[in-house]
């Protein structure tokens, strides 16, 4: 049991697009095992220090360390496959003409195939491993009560209905660390604790750390043992919920001082 | 929905004796066609077959990857000359020519893809349609091989060689069995393909890249695998087409070509192996039909094109997927198809 308490540490993170200084020299850490809350106001660099951190953009400066491996740099496929660690997208993305089931079943596929070149084969094994995939993958469609559309063309399904597709497919890999966007923007209520209960358990059954971007409040405190604030790409704050929201500068930037 | 026609389960399994009598029926009428079609027909049944071989290929570019390429024509016309050089220089055999030409138009893609697939859109289709131009341009002009113009004539029939025998499958009739048999294998080696995890894989890509990409799939490897493998196609294609006319020349490359691989996976039915084979046959068929008004001929096909585009914009897959599904004595629920 000699693993690092820490499975995600960013150090100096800056990310500049022409003159907006998106995210500015950001260090941030997350344990293992934690739920950690990323919030700020709209256009606080919440998203872009996603994408420097996931390998979808390139950040300026700074290091991304996955337990203790720097993957700073490695393009967003990589940073899944090989760092198991997933994010969601601010707007929501599916698989839209494929049924659920497929969605998840592809979300497991790179994970379950040792490379490209094996996943060119119509063998007997391959197929095994397809199979075991959509067994894993009815199992989370049940989890996150998805079971009645399960066949269902994904872009068929409501707004709220995709987030749980986005967050069941992440869950496909065995994941170690998963970044959510937004999960609970534009679900309605009983949807939303859903997604916190899911959450929940993939964090406590399943072991897998998490970093939430998140406007609400309560689902903040509900959640996160610890949150971060950003304002205007810096880091503003950071503590218990409680501390945080009780923090002068973070009501001024919220309320646009 | 025939997008994810091999994606979704239909929820009939078993044998269905109406399937079977439609498979076996089609089966039968494939084999038996050249007993009862006068010569031009089996001669365009011959040419439907061939061209299914890079449309196949593009069916995987386009309907299952989801990137427009042009350049099919470009791996086409190399492999009709890999096999005619091979056969001319080399005195190789039919099947050795039809791997060799699949074999060269994989190994070109590779350093064609690898720039071009960095492209997005538009600029991939030119760029593509530049691998075409640039491909006429070598055949007209590299005369100390392809003889320029007068191109390469006197190209032997397919020949195979089985211990010291020789047999050269000659004639319409003939070469059709050939097709049907290289077809057919064609056919099930995509089908496979399409059904493999990498299959999917590129379904993911067309669907949703930077989807695909955060679920750990190296979308770059994937569409250039896909595009080489459509190149192997196309030269596969090219291979029978040049033994088959005996001619290899600069007008390969004419737009014609390329236009007619597009319109059978358009009006097929992109995604769909069943309307591809199936446009194969029509859209060729209705080429070479309307060779018996060569005046009005080009008009005539273009007016054809407009009207099947108003009447089945998907192309004919939404409608051989409802017969099939009748056949299977399936009603979908979502009435979208
Ligand atoms: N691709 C891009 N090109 C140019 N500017 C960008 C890009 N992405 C983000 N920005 C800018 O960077 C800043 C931070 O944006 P970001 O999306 O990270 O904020 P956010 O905290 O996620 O906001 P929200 O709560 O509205 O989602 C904004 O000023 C935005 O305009
Ligand atoms: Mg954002």
């Amino acid at each position: 049991m000699t693993a690092p308490l820490t499975i995600l540490e960013v150090k100096g993170l800056t990310k500049s697009y022409g003159a907006v200084r998106a995210v500015d020299s950001v260090d941030l850490h997350i344990d293992r095992g934690e739920i950690l809350g990323l919030i700020g106001p709209n256009g606080s660099g919440k998203s872009t220090f996603f994408d420097c951190t996931t390998g979808l953009a390139e950040p300026d400066t700074g290091k991304v360390l996955l337990e203790g491996t720097e993957i700073t740099n490695w393009p967003l496929n990589r940073i899944a496959r090989e760092g198991r660690m997933l994010r969601s997208f601010q707007k929501t993305v599916v698989f839209k003409q494929l049924d659920v089931e497929e969605n998840l079943v592809i979300a497991g596929q790179m994970f379950a195939f040792p490379s490209v070149a094996s996943t060119f084969s119509f063998g007997r094994a391959a197929r095994d491993r397809v199979a075991g995939l959509r067994r894993h993958a009815r199992e989370l469609i049940e989890l996150t009560g998805l079971g009645h559309v399960a066949h269902m063309p994904a872009g068929n399904l409501s707004g709220g209905q995709q987030k749980l597709i986005q967050f069941a497919s992440m869950l496909m890999p065995d994941p170690r660390l998963i970044m959510l966007d937004e999960p609970m923007a534009g679900i309605n209520p009983k949807l939303i604790e859903r997604v916190v209960d899911t959450i929940q358990y993939a964090n406590r059954e399943m072991g897998v750390s998490f970093l939430v971007i998140e406007h609400n409040i309560d689902v903040v405190t509900n959640l996160c043992s610890r949150a971060i604030v950003l304002d205007q790409g810096r880091k503003l704050c950071e503590g218990t919920p409680a501390e945080v929201i009780a923090n002068k500068d973070v009501r001024e930037a919220y309320l646009g001082g | 929905m025939n997008l994810t026609e091999p994606y979704q389960s239909d929820g009939a399994r078993g044998v269905q004796p109406l399937r079977l009598v439609l498979v076996l029926g089609l089966a039968l009428v494939a084999l038996c066609a050249p007993l009862v079609l006068g010569t031009y027909a089996v001669h365009a049944a011959v040419i439907a077959m061939i061209f299914l071989l890079p449309a196949h290929g593009l069916n995987l570019l386009v309907g299952y990857t989801g990137m427009l390429s042009l350049a099919q024509a470009a791996f086409f016309g190399l492999g009709a000359y890999t096999s005619a050089l091979m056969s001319i220089h080399l005195g190789t055999s039919f099947p050795v020519n039809f791997a060799g030409a699949a074999l060269m138009a994989a190994i070109v893609a590779v350093p064609l893809g690898i720039p071009a697939l960095r492209l997005r859109t538009t600029s991939f289709v030119m760029c593509t349609l530049g691998f075409v131009i640039i491909g006429q341009a070598i055949s007209k002009n590299w005369i100390s091989v392809t003889r320029g113009d007068m191109g390469l004539s006197n190209i032997d029939k397919p020949t195979f060689r089985l211990l010291g025998a020789s047999v050269e499958v000659a004639g319409p009739v003939q070469t059709y069995y050939l097709a049907l048999a290289i077809g057919a294998l064609a056919t099930g080696v995509f089908w496979l393909l399409v059904r493999s995890p990498a299959g999917r894989n590129l379904v993911a890509i067309r669907e949703n890249e930077t989807l695909a990409e955060s679920l750990g799939v190296p979308t770059w490897k994937y569409r250039l695998a896909a595009f080489v493998i459509a190149a192997a196609f196309a030269g596969a294609g090219g291979s029978l087409y040049v033994h088959y006319i005996s001619v290899a020349s600069p007008l390969m490359f004419q737009t014609i070509y390329t236009t007619t691989m597009l319109i059978i996976v358009l009006g097929g039915g992109a995604g769909s192996i069943t309307g591809v084979v199936f446009g194969a046959f029509l859209f060729v068929g209705l080429s070479e039909g309307l060779r018996v008004t060569p005046e009005l001929r080009m008009i005539a096909y273009g007016l054809c094109l407009l009207l099947l585009v108003f009447k089945f914009p998907k192309g004919f897959a939404p409608l051989l997927q409802k017969l099939w599904d009748r056949a299977g004595g399936i009603t979908r629920k979502e009435g979208s198809a």
